[in-house]
């Protein structure tokens, strides 16, 4: 049961940061339609920018949140401006291919200026520390630090969306493009923003994540894929669908717990020779194609 | 008689494509002979593979327009059956190739159907979600030896054997790859008059106009991803007993995926010599790079930060490739 | 026995009647004209008959087969074209290579589609762009590649969805007269929508009217102009009989 409940408990922790790894996906989706290969890229920056910060500075990991915000929204603005700009005009594929381009360009950097090597934090106030919270049940306070602030991350960006009048205009553009430019929305500047506030949001992500796992330059792939299985299963474009799919996906990826709890409950012999671990994150895939065939608009979609 | 005919039929392309062809054809013919190291002729034989690979997704990238980025989990078909079948069992690969790609295009139905009834980005991302599944499988699959691979021994065959392919000396190889080059563009240049190839363009240009021409666009599409498949399947065997040493990660990883349908699109997607002209420019690219500037330099990933600038380039700039860009000019100058 | 029969076809998107309960046959032979102010339901109609939509109700016989349920290929290789009212031809294919297309439903011989696609050219007398690139050609001439593209399945019934829109009186003149020889000289049964008054009321032997998915009005061109609800339905008192009147 213990088990039962802690991995409940742990994918839905982890399935809020995942939310906001996806938001900035979906927002950049949502206005633009394009789907974005070098997502899990921009987490990784965040990661590191978290990472070095607190390590050059002694700063405790948790403040570095609103520099990482600043880098991702510049970085964002600068790829637009730079380089996605261009590849709106061609067909999709150019797209497809050009985003997968950037991935590996930031990928590549980052390997070229930092190594290879796995690298971790190793300090902070929260960091191997834990809250037991009775019934066996371990709470690691950066993981619960985490997934407070994604929440908050997440329902500031969502608050933004929806009151301010720049964040009006953003939904405006991602509902009708068109029709928005009549009103006097500038689209480009919508589209820069958007990836603004798309990337920043994941390097946001990224430098909560630094708290609890580590970084290498080839980190991006895994979340560019689950960040791709949330916005499936959430609706492309949709941002309450985003949280949803994310606590979902969450718990998708504690499946290896789950089955840990039905070995036990059935004693089952054979269970236990599964490998279950190493296809924790393959489940991820799997849910996507299956969300993908049989409901494409996913749960919230209002994109098709 | 009309399929030999129209294979062999270059007609429709002006006479200077064909010479600089036919020079290309000589010289890949005698390079063995001309003196040369054994790097470049590593290079030339990985050009001929990823020219096959490239030529394998144009049918259904090209020609049909689908966004495919999964087609390494069929190297890893291809690849892993000739090397199961030679390590456990000793079967000749004349016979493991067909099987793995008899292996490949069942895998490819399997898939194609759910995976056609999606389109645009969501079919390209869903081609690597399979992909990825199959080696995260793959991984773990003691059968197949999990993370570790195959190797297949030199001690334990010896060389040269024609039967289950292993040699020595990469002359063999370079000849049994560039024989495969050849009916490979005769093939492509059949596809592409055939009706098939016709009715993808078609779908490629708008699916509801097509089927408002008969044409049964799902299958139209899955049959085209089975050939793509098959094209990609001989040549993951023959990467088996080239390589002698396969892993699921450098077999079946996005990368792959991704450089082949890159391949196609530099050169030109949808054209028959596109994916030639792309894995003759980015496959001694990449492997000099990383020579140069990797090994030697020390500087790990320049190679591959040129190379995505080169695909950043291409795709902002010009999506149709460097085919599209001579076609371009022709039209101006008539 | 009629060659296409449309027994009470009604299609709904959401809440919206886009079709209701619309009734009428088209024998062998006929030129048919489907006519209708702006969203009243002309094209979902064609979508509805070819199968690009499935009906929410009612029944479609062609041939005497009912083909209420097929996909839109198999209602094409049953011998029903059409074209398509904005046609993106964005890829890189000539138009030879277009009409080759429609061709290759009845034939897997290269040279077979290619002789028959340039009589079919010739025939419209556009045979000498079959070496442009469709995307490159001004609109009357991509219609014209639309309709042979078409024709080259060799259908029993050539459905035109607007053909003569947005050109020159001088270009109607012509789609006319080619429409009028696929009539009469090949033996086409032709059901056209058009916004063309001037075309539609010439050529047509019969005209089914709409407005708001349903028909008002059925018969010949004299009789549906001086009909009452056709006249309402269009630009109210304005439209009389002046049968030149672009009705859109």
């Amino acid at each position: 049961m213990d088990i039962l409940i802690s991995s409940i408990v742990a994918g839905l922790l982890i399935g809020m940061a995942l939310a906001l790894v996806a938001l900035g996906l979906t927002i950049i989706f949502g206005v633009m339609d394009i789907v974005n290969f070098a997502h899990g890229e921009f987490l990784m920056i965040g990661m590191y920018t978290g990472l070095f910060t607190a390590q050059s500075t002694g700063m405790d990991p948790l403040l570095t949140l609103p520099l990482a915000a600043l880098v991702g929204f510049l970085l964002g603005v600068l790829c637009y401006a730079g380089f996605v700009r261009f590849l709106l005009r061609g067909p999709m594929v150019a797209q497809l291919l050009g985003t997968f381009g950037l991935m590996l360009l930031l990928r590549n950097i980052a390997l070229l200026i930092f190594g290879s090597e796995d690298r971790a934090l190793h300090h902070g106030i929260l960091v191997g520390k834990s809250f037991d919270v009775g019934m066996e049940i371990i709470l690691p306070a950066t993981k619960l630090a985490a997934a407070g602030l994604s929440i908050l991350a997440f329902g500031a960006v969502w608050l933004f969306m929806k009151k301010t009048r720049i964040g009006k205009a953003l939904t405006a553009t991602a509902l009708n493009r068109q029709a928005a430019s009549y009103m006097g929305i500038p689209a480009e500047r919508m589209n820069a923003l958007a990836w603004g506030i798309g990337v920043s949001s994941v390097t946001i992500a990224g430098a909560l994540l630094v708290n609890f796992w580590s970084v290498n330059p080839y980190v991006g792939l895994l979340f560019t894929m689950i960040a791709f299985a949330i916005v499936a299963l959430g609706g492309f474009g949709s941002v309450p669908g985003a949280l949803f799919a994310g606590l979902v996906v969450g718990l998708i990826t504690e499946i290896p717990g789950f089955w840990d709890f039905l070995t036990l409950a059935f004693s089952a012999e054979w269970m236990e020779n599964v490998p279950m671990t190493s296809f924790k994150y393959m489940w991820v895939y799997v849910a996507y194609f299956v969300i993908m065939v049989v409901r494409p608009r996913g749960l919230f979609g209002w994109k098709y | 008689m009309e399929v030999l005919n129209s294979a062999f039929d270059f007609k429709d392309f002006p006479r200077l494509d064909l010479t600089i062809a036919a020079l290309v054809a000589v010289f890949l013919a005698f390079f063995p002979v001309l003196p040369h190291s054994s790097f470049a002729m590593a290079t030339v034989i990985q050009f001929l593979m990823f020219s096959l690979y490239g030529m394998g997704w144009n049918t259904i990238g090209g020609y049909g327009g689908q966004v495919d980025l999964g087609k390494a989990q069929y190297v890893g078909i291809g690849a892993y059956t000739t090397a199961v079948m030679l390590t456990k069992w000793d079967i000749s690969f004349w016979f493991s190739m067909p099987v793995g790609v008899c292996f490949s295009v069942l895998w490819s139905f399997i898939l194609g159907y759910p995976l056609f009834r999606l389109k645009g980005h969501y079919f390209a991302i869903a081609t690597i979600a399979t992909s990825l599944v199959l080696k995260d499988l793959f991984e773990v699959w003691d059968f197949v030896g999990a993370a570790r691979g195959i190797e297949i021994s030199p001690i334990q065959f010896p060389s040269p054997d024609f039967i289950r392919l292993i040699f020595k000396e990469d002359v063999y190889y370079y000849y049994l790859i560039l024989i495969f080059f050849f009916i490979g563009i005769l093939y492509m240049n059949w596809f592409r008059k055939s009706r098939l190839g016709f009715q993808l363009r078609a779908i490629k240009d708008n699916e509801e106009v097509a089927r408002s021409l008969g044409i049964n666009v799902h299958w139209a599409k899955i049959r085209t991803y089975a050939i793509a498949t098959a094209f990609v399947s001989v040549v993951g065997s023959f990467h088996a007993c080239y390589i002698k040493n396969i892993e699921p990660e450098d077999t079946m990883s996005l990368d792959i995926s991704i450089l082949i349908a890159l391949m196609a699109m530099l050169g030109g997607a949808g054209s028959l010599w596109g994916p030639i002209i792309g894995a003759g420019i980015l496959i001694p690219l990449k492997s000099y790079l990383k020579e140069w500037l990797g090994a030697r330099a020390g500087l790990i990933g320049i190679d591959l930060i040129i190379y995505a600038l080169i695909i950043m380039a291409i795709s902002a700039f010009e999506p149709r490739g460097i085919w599209g860009i001579v076609q371009k000019i022709r039209r101006r100058r008539r | 026995m009629a060659l296409l029969e449309l027994q009470g076809v009604t299609k709904s998107f959401g809440g919206l009647m886009a079709n209701y309960d619309i009734s009428f046959s088209i024998e062998k032979g006929e030129l048919v004209g489907l006519i209708g102010p702006n969203g009243a339901g002309k094209t979902t109609l064609f979508n509805c008959i070819s199968g690009v939509f499935p009906l929410s109700s009612g029944k479609i016989f062609f041939d005497g087969e009912d083909i209420t349920r097929l996909k839109a290929h198999e209602v094409a290789r049953k011998g029903l074209a059409r074209t398509f009212q904005v046609y993106v031809a964005s890829g890189d294919m000539t138009v030879l290579e277009n009409v080759m297309v429609g061709c290759f439903m009845h034939t897997r011989s290269r040279s077979k589609a290619k002789s028959t696609a340039r009589q079919i050219l010739d025939d419209l007398r556009i045979g000498d762009l079959s070496e442009a690139l469709v995307h490159e050609l001004p609109v009357a001439s991509q219609k014209r590649v639309t309709m042979a593209t078409a024709i080259a399945t060799k259908p029993k019934l050539l459905m035109l969805d607007e053909v003569a829109a947005g050109l020159n009186p001088g270009e109607i003149e012509e789609i006319m007269g080619s429409i009028r020889h696929l009539h009469d000289d090949l033996g086409m049964t032709v059901i056209l929508i058009e916004h063309v008054m001037e075309l539609v009321m010439k050529i047509s032997h019969r005209i089914v009217v709409l407005d708001y998915g349903r028909k008002i009005a059925e018969g010949p061109p004299e009789a549906v102009s001086r009909d009452p609800s056709v006249v309402k339905a269009y630009l109210g008192e304005r439209y009389a009989q002046d049968s030149t009147v672009d009705g859109g």
